[in-house]
């Protein structure tokens, strides 16, 4: 289950607001490559995890995930408050504004709505970590790109927070990931899906009692 | 300590227990991490402890009612020196 603490994990406040910004920043709430999509991503994966350090893992990071999603949401609020009608006109925040006024809904930078099919969950450990890893390079990359085009201090700061847990993510997936090639053939990782053929695990007997 | 830098404090005590969890995910019997994360929990907690008696509660089991409702909320932008 899951239970609410009243803070963010890294604090975000920003004094100036920018809605030019909030359109580009949003793509990390609904986007591709967002928050959303890793959390439910690793929500949706862990059930097929056959070790239990890989439950705990998809469990954790999807848990973080939701506290980031938190994070780039309130990121898009605070850029977005107290905005005056000519302020939306000149930033081109008014194609936003039309139909969410200033709520926040998961949507990426080129306005399409979120969609479940920017994740997958194959049912096969080795299939779902790849996909994984190449997510939180994915991530890494749009918060690069969102580096690249905002100078706010306030902004960049929590950015760089989300930018860096990205490339943690990837190094504890890449453990994962070794941890099941350790108890697979090594000449044929691929020879069988260990999420479904479960006999192809060294020890697997032993695991089971 | 005022109510922003107990806050960061809290993130930052917080932050590194949650740091060795993850990691603890992948190397179990790392003893020397799990004493590091035994030790940033505990600190963690007793800061916690300190910021919910002054400030309100962080979450449902130690506040309810006007306490645990009132602004602000984490996502809102609060004006202050730190």
């Amino acid at each position: 289950m899951f239970q609410y603490e009243k803070k963010l994990q890294y604090p975000v406040k920003i004094k100036n607001p920018n809605p030019k910004l909030a359109q580009v920043i949003i793509s990390q709430f609904g986007g591709p490559d967002g928050e959303l999509a890793a959390s439910m991503r690793y929500f949706s994966q862990r059930y097929g995890m056959p070790l239990p350090e890989l439950k705990g893992l998809l469990t954790d990071i999807a848990t973080e995930e939701l506290s980031h999603l938190e994070m780039v949401g309130a990121i898009v609020y605070q850029l977005t408050r107290n905005l005056t009608i000519d302020e939306i006109k000149k930033s081109g925040f008014d194609k936003y504004f039309v139909d969410h006024t200033t709520g926040i809904y998961p949507v990426a930078a080129s306005g399409t709505p979120f969609t479940a099919a920017y994740l997958q969950s194959k049912g096969d450990v080795i299939t779902d970590l790849h996909e994984d890893l190449a997510a939180e390079q994915k991530a890494r990359t749009t918060y690069d790109n969102i580096l690249r085009l905002v100078d706010d201090p306030d902004v960049r700061d929590p950015i760089k927070f989300l930018r860096q847990r990205e490339v943690v993510h990837y190094q504890r997936f890449g453990e994962g990931l070794q941890l099941v090639t350790d108890k697979l053939d090594k000449k044929n990782f691929y020879a069988f899906n260990p999420s479904f053929d479960k006999h192809c695990m060294k020890n697997y007997k032993n695991r089971m009692k | 300590m005022d109510k922003c830098k107990l806050m960061r404090e809290i993130s930052a005590v917080s932050f590194a227990a949650w740091e060795l969890h993850l990691y603890l995910d992948t190397h179990p019997c790392d003893e020397n991490a799990l004493e590091m994360h035994r030790k940033y929990s505990e600190r963690a907690k007793e800061l916690i402890e300190e910021y919910e008696e002054c400030f309100g509660p962080l979450t449902h089991k130690s506040g309810s009612g006007y306490e645990w409702v009132k602004d602000p909320w984490p996502w809102e932008y609060k004006e202050c020196d730190c």
